[in-house]
């Protein structure tokens, strides 16, 4: 195997050499002569209007460096890990972590030093996951968070209130299904996917605990898991819908009465059904429950394969460090976010009123993140024994101690990375 | 002479066989290779760790039942597949008016991308909610919706899951059929005629299906390589931007996941995909060995 | 008696066969009627067979999309499938005709280690490829996207196969007339092979149109997307907008088809001449 890699590679490189400087190349890379230096810079793609013409003004209004902004459809977190193994990849790029396995693989640079005097300004609860061993690897650009969107006509005429506790969401949800409408919508999948951690959370318990264990070795984790199944086996979860969760459609079509997604799909909610709507957390479960939602952010990370690493800190530096107006516009001008400067989402009038309002309490007051040290794969082993919960009835019990097992030895692994 | 015979076969196969190597074998054993190594997040790996990635795989629950469902699902679709291509190649055959027409309905399918397919039946045929086509249909017989893809008992996905196959490519080995079925010789059926046979079972099970045995042959043995190596229209259909199911969870699809996206675990996914390229290779190479046995046997 | 039997079944085989075609037709007329219809029809609990309001402007709506760059897509997939396929059936049916022609030792081996790997998914070998390429510098370049996809085993498969039942005659009068190997391939046998040319090549053209995977990792500037990618970007939108995505799908295949009936004849012609089996 060292063979071929090393002399595959070295033969390979060579050969890429050559090509480039003789057919020149259309990445958006290199170092791109007489011009300047020359950054990509990668974004998945937003579904809001307007976004990607945004990002591209803040790109062209950077003097220091020409920046390439690439939008990226499909699945962005493979596109991003396949490119950071090779030299074709961004300079700067968002990203839904780093990854703890990028951070130990040293395939992102250490942004510590770009906060300088500003890092108490970043929201703790999303620059936590960024940070490992007291070091920075991405700058977050923007808070999305998720919450539970409900049509208070239909909960009036159905005589059912405001869900504050999951047994009470659970029977609403009973009580708003008819032959035309469901009462509860989390995902085509049945809520395994899109809930992740939240349920745990809301009983009071965690996915990762501050020491590093497996936060739901614990009996009420299975009570609350055990709940979700009842939703499904009510036949209260909308199910199939052509949109996801993620879009709003199936609470604007009709189609449910009740439906988890994200602060993004406020504008859209508000423009449509005007007053007749409200919001809540993931509503808390069990004597030690608390109410719950998710927050994350994506950051900006700089690539170490980049050939530009100090220009492309540089820019990150002056984009979202620096250009607060920016951020302020990136945050509020295009769908619904909460600007990861505490500064910024204080003084954000759009904010201040209305759900709008109530979201941002949520999210100070019962935000978590998805710890670092949830790896990849702990994920994929919780969410399947979710699912097989949710929709098959398994066991709870036995399908957590499985897991616990798993991420167990996942963050015995990472914690043996150095 | 054996030397130009050597250079030119080279000429014509060289270009080709070199190609081979370098975008084929050239990441397998790459591949092969990794699967040795602690490889997360890179594919330069150091640290070997011989065949712990093989074992783990191996104890991998979720990994063995994927293989176990797609020995399951093998040993469905291959036969209906099978029985439907040849089933329209007959009648195709035998048809007298608009035989172009049937043929091109039945063909104009295996045109379309497994995108547009899993796009057709995801949302708009099996959508789960009151306007889809099933679901209105199942509505005029006063039947609740049925949310298709999510409900796993009882496990409706496989209906949307093998119509869509079905749909895609039935058309496609019907054509290997009628072309099977164009080389019978008209001498066989008329002389059965004499020999008072009457058209249809008879005539069928001693001359058509005999006759049409290499085709047989060709045709299961690429639907068995095409169930194993199934991705396409399970990942359109089933994934969403948090996964996939672990359930109907093609091998491929699980170490897709393993492998790349923020997984990233290359010696691992390398490993899994190690074993299932060896499954494929024994299972087909065993029933080639098999199908020709019996043939050479019916013919000696 | 007998004759009745016949007849009834012959009008059996007519219905079963009209119905069987109706089905395979259903996902053909649900792109048109949504790709045709507005958003508020295709939602509609109500169905229609035909939409109210037939919406030829979602056809302009889609190509006027600023962020999808739908017309550059299917220019970029015609140019690939063309040069794909051009490129494929050159080398594929060489490979053929060498394997099934020019006696040489080592030739099995050769055939078998070319066979061997359509039994290896291009899933497995997937991380290492996009390395391979990306260190060739070749990502989002036309290259990236074709001179991988240009070994098709299973093309130099069905070349090898027809060629092993071509008349030996014709070779053997070239040979008498002094032609040598290459000069007998292109005068005698291409144009002798026409029907497993077009039977290749138009399933060489499909597969290049239709793939996914590779022209998603490869493809990374827009200008390098292909049809498959731009709809992809449809359906992994935040918001789905279900006539645009339904007109684009039809708007995707609708070049195939045409290809397609064009070809159709001579697909069937080669298939039954080629003994894929």
């Amino acid at each position: 195997m060292t063979i071929s890699r090393r002399t595959l590679l070295g033969a390979g490189a060579g050969l890429g050499a050559g090509m480039l400087s003789a057919c020149g190349s259309n990445t958006g890379r290199g170092s791109g002569g007489s011009g300047g230096v020359r950054l990509a810079q990668w974004y998945h793609q937003y579904g809001e209007p307007g976004t990607e013409q945004a990002v591209e003004r803040y790109a062209a209004a950077y003097g220091k460096a020409h920046v390439t902004v690439q939008w990226r459809p499909g699945n962005y977190d493979q596109q991003t890990a396949a490119a950071l193994l090779t030299d074709s990849g961004p300079d700067v790029f968002e990203v839904n972590g780093p990854s703890l396995d990028q951070i130990q693989g040293g395939q992102v640079e250490d942004l510590t030093a770009l906060l300088d005097g500003v890092r108490d300004d970043f929201n703790p609860a999303v620059l936590a996951p960024k940070t490992y061993r007291g070091k920075v690897y991405g700058i977050p650009q923007t808070i999305d968070m998720q919450m539970l969107y409900y049509r208070r006509s239909m909960l009036r005429d159905a005589g059912v209130r405001a869900p504050r506790t999951l047994d009470e969401l659970v029977a609403a949800a009973r009580t708003l299904t008819s032959s035309k409408v469901k009462g509860l919508f989390l995902g085509n999948d049945g809520g395994a996917g899109v809930l992740g951690g939240t349920p745990l959370y809301a009983a009071g318990l965690s996915l990762v605990t501050d020491d590093g264990k497996a936060g739901f070795d614990d009996p009420a984790a299975a009570r609350t898991l055990g709940k979700l199944h009842r939703l499904y086996a009510d036949k209260s979860l909308l199910l199939g819908a052509p949109a996801d969760w993620s879009d709003p459609s199936a609470l604007l079509q009709g189609l449910t009465a009740m439906q988890w997604s994200g602060l993004w799909a406020l504008p859209q909610v508000q423009k449509e059904l005007g007053d007749d709507f409200g919001v809540l957390p993931f509503p808390a479960d069990g004597p030690a429950g608390r109410p719950a939602v998710p927050v994350g952010a994506y950051g900006a990370a700089v690539s170490a394969r980049s050939r530009h690493k100090e220009a492309a800190k540089e820019y990150v530096k002056w984009l979202w460090v620096e250009r607060t107006d920016d951020q302020e516009d990136f945050a509020l001008g295009y769908g619904f976010h909460i600007p990861a400067r505490i500064s910024l989402a204080r003084r954000a009038g759009k904010l201040k009123s209305g759900a709008a309002a109530d979201a941002v309490r949520f999210a100070t007051e019962h935000g978590h993140a998805q710890p670092l040290l949830w790896t990849p794969a702990a994920q994929a082993a919780y969410q399947d024994a979710l699912s097989r919960i949710i929709k098959d009835g398994a066991s709870p019990e036995g399908e957590l101690r499985g897991v616990v097992r798993k991420v167990s030895a996942e963050l015995e692994r990472v914690r043996h990375t150095s | 002479m054996r030397r130009g015979r050597t250079f030119w076969f080279w000429v014509f196969v060289g270009p080709f066989a070199a190609g081979l190597a370098l975008f084929t074998y050239v990441p397998l054993l790459w591949s092969v290779g990794l699967s040795f190594f602690d490889a997360h997040n890179t594919v330069t790996p150091t640290r070997f760790v011989g065949l712990d990635n093989y074992t783990a795989m191996l104890r991998d629950g979720a990994f063995t039942g994927s293989l176990r469902t797609f020995l399951v699902f093998t040993a469905f679709i291959v036969p209906v597949t099978f029985a439907l291509s040849l089933a329209l190649a007959l009648m195709v055959n035998r048809v007298r008016r608009a035989r172009a027409f049937f043929r091109s309905v039945f063909f104009l399918p295996a045109a379309c991308s497994y995108v547009v397919a899993a796009l057709i039946w995801k949302m708009s045929l099996f959508n789960g909610v009151r306007f889809g086509l099933a679901n209105t249909v199942l509505g005029w017989f006063g039947a609740d919706p049925v949310a298709w893809l999510s409900t796993t008992d009882p496990p409706w996905y496989w209906l949307v899951i093998v119509t869509v196959r079905l749909w895609l490519q039935a058309g496609f080995y019907m054509i290997l059929f009628l072309a099977g079925l164009q080389r019978i010789d008209p001498v066989l059926y008329e002389a059965a005629a004499v020999d008072g046979a009457r058209p249809g079972w008879t005539v069928l099970r001693n001359i058509t299906l005999p006759q049409l045995r290499g085709t047989s042959v060709a045709v299961a043995l690429l639907l068995v390589i095409n169930a194993f190596q199934a991705f396409d229209e399970f990942y359109n259909l089933l994934s969403n931007a948090q996964g996939y199911p672990p359930y109907a969870r093609p091998p491929l699809v699980y170490l897709y996941y393993t492998a790349l996206g923020q997984g990233q675990n290359l010696g691992l996914g390398s490993a899994g995909a190690v074993l299932l390229a060896l499954i494929i290779a024994i299972v087909t190479v065993g029933q080639a060995r098999w199908l020709r046995l019996g043939r050479s046997e019916a013919d000696g | 008696m007998d004759d009745a039997l016949v007849r009834a079944g012959r009008a059996l085989r007519v219905v079963v066969l009209v119905v069987l075609a109706l089905l395979f037709l259903i996902p053909f007329y649900l792109l048109v009627r949504n790709g045709l219809s507005s958003e508020q029809d295709i939602t509609s609990p109500d169905w229609t067979f035909f939409p109210a309001e037939v919406r030829w402007g979602n056809v302009p709506e889609l190509f006027d999309d600023p962020s999808v760059p739908f017309a550059r897509s299917l220019l970029n997939s015609a140019l690939i499938a063309v040069a794909t396929t051009l490129g494929t059936l050159l080398l594929a049916s060489l490979a053929g005709y060498g394997l099934a022609r020019i006696p040489y030792r080592h030739a099995d081996k050769v055939f078998y280690g070319i066979l061997g790997t359509l039994l290896v998914p291009a899933a497995v070998t997937f991380v290492p490829s996009f390395v391979l390429v990306s260190s060739l510098g070749w990502i989002s370049t036309l290259r990236g996207l074709i001179v991988p996809t240009l070994f098709s085993a299973f093309a130099c498969f069905v070349f090898r196969q027809y060629f092993l039942g071509f008349p030996r005659e014709l070779e053997d009068a070239a040979q008498v007339d002094g032609l040598g190997p290459w000069r007998t391939y292109w005068l005698v046998v291409v144009p002798n092979a026409r029907p497993v040319f077009a039977a290749v090549g138009t399933i060489v053209f499909l597969g290049a149109w239709n793939s996914f995977l590779w022209p998603l990792v490869i493809g990374q500037d827009r200008n390098a997307w292909t049809v498959q990618v731009a709809l992809s970007s449809f359906t992994t939108a935040q918001v789905v907008r279900l006539h645009e995505l339904f007109v684009a799908a039809a708007a995707s295949i609708l070049p195939l088809l045409v290809v397609f009936l064009c070809f159709q004849r001579w697909i069937v012609a080669g298939v039954e001449r080629s003994g894929i089996d």
